[in-house]
C-alpha cells in the first residue's frame, strides 16, 4: 500500500513539475502577495511623508507682514519665490506659490477684499495636498481677520457663520496600515488554497476529462492509495506556496518603512515558525477538500468553477475577521481555516501563542482532511465517476 | 480463462446486459461482436470489475472476480474504451507507471518495458511526450501499459477503432501473437469482417443478449447464410431471434 501510494505520488509530482499552470499556481501567487503588501504599504508611507512642513514660495512678502506672520505661526515654511516661479510650477519643481500683489496693503487697510493669488499646477497630483493646505491656511486667516473686524464694529462673528462643518476623520494612516497588516493572514490562507489548486483539479477532474481514470482504476490498486498519492502531491504544491508566501511576506514587511507609519511589527524567526505551525496542517486540509470537490467535476473547467467557489467559503470569514475582529472563542480554533486565521492574526500582532490553540486547530483540520480523503476514495469506485465523462 | 455466467445489468429502466453467458478459453481469441450500444462495453467492464453486475458472476481463471476484485485485476490486461493518456508523460513513463502499479520495479520492470516497446515497435516514440500522438500511437501506448504485467487474460475494447490500415494490421498481429503465447484474449468489435478474420470463437450480442455463439463456420451453418454479413444481420435483427 505504501509503495503504491509512493508510485502514484511520484507520477503526479513528475507530471505537474512539467506543467506550467501547476507551477504558476504554486509559485506565482506567493510572489504576488508580498508585492501587494510592499506596494500598498509603501504608498501609505509615501502619503504619510506628505505631512512634512508645508513649503510656500512667496512673491511680495513685504506687502503683507501680518499674513506672513500668521502663516509662519501655522508652521508653514516660507521662502522667497524665484523670478521664474511660473515656469518652475509648471515643471513641478515648485508645488505652490503665493503672490501678494502691491495693492494688497491698500485694499486690506480700506476693508475691501484684498486679493492674493495661489499659483499651482492643477495637473500635478503630488502638489494637491500642499495646495489644499495652503488654501485652508489662507481661508483661516481671512476668517480670523473678518471676525476681528466684526468684533471691532460690535457684531458677533458667529452671526457670519450660519453653519459650521467639522471634519472628524477617525482613520489615521497608522490604522490603515495596521488593517493592511491584518490582510497578511488572508494572503497566507489564500496561498494554502491556491497553491495546490491546479494539481488537485488536474489529477482528478483532468483525469476524468482525459479518460485516463478508467485505465488507472483497472490496475490492482485500492482507491484509497490512489487518493492518498494524489493528495500528497497536492499537499506538496500547497505547502510550497505557503512556505514561499510566508518568507515573501517576511521580506516584504522587512522592506516597507513601517517606522514611518508609526508601526512596530516583529516578523522574525519566531513568527515564521508560528505561521508554519498554523498553515502546514491547513495545507493538508485544503488539498483534501479540493481533491474531493474536483472529483465531482467531469471537466477541468467545471472543476475550476467549483474549486474557486469552495475557496471563497472558508476565506470569507477570514476577510470579515480581518476587517472587524471578533472575540476569539475556543471552539473557533477547531474550525479549519477560521482557527488558522485566528492563530495567524495573534502571531502577527505579537500575542502569546497558545499551544492548545495550535493543537486544536491541527486536530480540527486533520479530522476534516480524513473525512475528505475517505469520501473521495469512496467516490472513485462509483461507476458514474469512473465512467461519467 | 474467462467465464461469464448469466450477467445482468440494468441502468435505470434500460437493461444493458441481459443474461449474458460465454466462455473464453486460453489460447483462443474470443470476439464479442455486436452493433453499437449492444452491451459489449458494459459486459467487459463487469469482467474487469469496475461495473458491478446486478445478477450473475464472472470467473477469471476459476476465481469469482467479485470475491477479490484486486486479485482478479492482476490476472487481467485491459484496453478499456477510454484510452486516456497523460499528455506530459512520455510513452515509456506510461508503461513504467502501470508496471509499478502492478508491483514491478527496478531492472525487472525496465526489461519488461523495453520488451513491450520493442514488441509494439515504439522505439521512435518511446521517449516523446504523448501530447500530439496520433490515434495509432495512442493505442500502442495504451496496449503496452495494459500488457506490462504479462496478464494471462487480455480484454480489448474495440482496439482497432479509429486506426488506419497499418496500425490496424499491427494490432491484429499483436493479438495473434498473444494467442500464440497461450493468452486468453477477448476482443470486442462492431466490425464483422475484423472479428471473422481474427477470432476463433464469436459471441454475437445485440440489445444486451447473446444472439448466437460459435466459430465462423458454425455461425454460417446456424443461419444458413453463406455470406457472413448476411448471417450477422439476420442474427442481430430482432424479429429473427435465433437461439443456439
Amino acid at each position: 500500500m505504501m509503495r503504491l501510494i509512493g508510485v502514484i505520488f511520484g507520477k503526479e509530482l513528475r507530471d505537474h513539475l512539467r506543467d506550467r499552470r501547476s507551477l504558476m499556481s504554486a509559485l506565482m501567487f506567493p510572489l504576488l502577495g508580498p508585492a501587494t503588501v510592499v506596494l500598498t504599504l509603501g504608498m501609505l508611507a509615501s502619503w504619510q511623508s506628505h505631512d512634512r512642513p508645508l513649503e510656500i514660495a512667496v512673491v511680495g512678502r513685504a506687502n503683507a507682514p501680518s499674513l506672513v506672520a500668521f502663516l509662519e505661526r501655522a508652521g508653514a515654511q516660507l521662502t522667497d519665490a524665484p523670478a521664474d516661479y511660473e515656469a518652475q510650477v509648471r515643471a513641478d519643481t515648485l508645488e505652490v506659490v503665493l503672490v501678494i500683489p502691491p495693492d494688497y496693503p491698500r485694499d486690506f487697510r480700506s476693508g475691501r477684499p484684498a486679493s492674493v493669488q495661489l499659483v499651482e499646477d492643477g495637473s500635478n497630483n503630488r502638489a494637491q495636498s500642499s495646495v489644499a493646505r495652503a488654501r485652508r491656511l489662507l481661508q483661516g486667516y481671512a476668517r480670523q481677520i473678518g471676525a476681528l473686524r466684526l468684533v471691532a464694529r460690535g457684531v458677533s462673528p458667529e452671526l457670519a457663520s450660519a453653519v459650521q462643518v467639522d471634519d472628524v476623520d477617525l482613520a489615521t494612516k497608522q490604522q490603515q496600515a495596521a488593517a493592511l497588516l491584518n490582510m497578511i493572514p488572508v494572503f497566507l490562507l489564500m496561498a494554502a488554497f491556491l497553491g495546490g489548486m491546479h494539481v488537485a483539479i488536474d489529477s482528478m477532474a483532468g483525469e476524468r476529462e482525459r479518460g485516463s481514470l478508467e485505465p488507472l482504476m483497472v490496475n490492482p490498486v485500492p482507491p484509497l492509495a490512489v487518493v492518498l498519492g494524489k493528495w500528497l502531491a497536492t499537499v506538496v504544491a500547497a505547502a510550497v506556496a505557503v512556505v514561499l508566501m510566508i518568507f515573501g511576506m517576511q521580506l516584504a514587511v522587512a522592506h516597507v518603512p513601517l517606522e514611518e507609519l508609526g508601526l512596530r511589527v516583529s516578523f522574525g524567526g519566531h513568527e515564521i515558525g508560528l505561521l508554519l505551525a498554523a498553515l502546514l496542517p491547513l495545507a493538508l486540509f485544503t488539498a483534501a477538500l479540493q481533491l474531493l470537490v474536483a472529483t465531482f467535476a467531469r471537466s477541468f473547467k467545471e472543476a475550476q468553477t467549483y474549486v474557486t467557489l469552495v475557496m471563497f467559503v472558508p476565506v470569507l470569514p477570514g476577510i470579515f475577521l480581518s476587517l472587524s475582529p471578533l472575540d476569539p472563542r475556543p471552539w473557533m480554533n477547531w474550525v479549519p481555516t477560521l482557527g488558522q486565521q485566528l492563530l495567524m492574526t495573534a502571531a502577527i500582532r505579537g500575542d502569546a501563542a497558545s499551544v492548545l490553540g495550535y493543537l486544536a486547530a491541527a486536530a480540527g483540520t486533520l479530522v476534516a482532511t480524513a473525512i475528505c480523503v475517505a469520501v473521495t476514495a469512496r467516490l472513485l469506485v462509483q461507476e458514474k465517476i469512473v465512467f461519467g465523462r | 480463462m474467462i467465464e461469464a455466467s448469466k450477467l445482468h445489468r440494468q441502468f435505470g429502466e434500460v437493461v444493458a446486459v441481459d443474461e449474458v453467458s460465454f466462455l473464453a478459453r486460453d489460447g483462443e481469441i474470443t470476439g464479442l461482436l455486436g452493433p453499437n450500444g449492444a452491451g459489449k462495453t458494459t459486459t467487459l467492464r463487469m469482467i474487469y470489475t469496475l461495473v458491478q453486475p446486478d445478477r450473475g458472476e464472472v470467473r477469471v481463471d476459476g476465481q469469482v472476480v467479485a470475491d477479490d476484485p484486486i486479485a482478479a485485476r492482476r490476472r487481467l490486461g485491459v484496453l478499456p474504451d477510454a484510452r486516456g493518456l497523460y499528455p506530459r508523460l512520455t510513452a515509456r513513463e506510461h508503461v513504467r507507471y502501470f508496471g509499478q502499479l502492478h508491483g514491478l520495479f527496478g531492472a525487472e520492470l525496465e526489461k519488461r518495458v523495453d520488451e513491450l516497446l520493442e514488441l509494439l515497435d515504439m522505439h521512435g516514440i518511446a521517449d516523446r511526450r504523448t501530447q500530439g500522438f496520433s490515434q495509432g500511437e495512442r493505442v500502442k501506448v495504451a496496449l503496452a501499459r495494459a500488457l506490462v504485467h504479462k496478464p494471462a487474460n487480455v480484454l480489448l475494447d474495440e482496439p482497432t477503432n479509429g486506426l488506419d490500415v497499418l496500425a490496424t494490421r499491427a494490432t491484429r498481429e499483436l493479438i495473434r501473437r498473444l494467442r500464440a503465447n497461450g493468452h486468453c484474449v477477448i476482443f470486442s468489435s462492431h466490425v464483422m469482417q475484423e472479428v471473422a478474420a481474427l477470432c476463433d470463437r464469436i459471441v454475437i450480442i445485440a440489445a444486451g443478449r447473446v444472439r448466437a455463439e460459435g466459430t465462423v463456420d458454425e455461425l454460417r451453418a446456424l443461419t444458413g447464410e453463406q455470406d457472413l454479413e448476411e448471417a450477422f444481420v439476420r442474427v442481430i435483427s430482432p424479429p429473427a431471434e435465433v437461439q443456439r
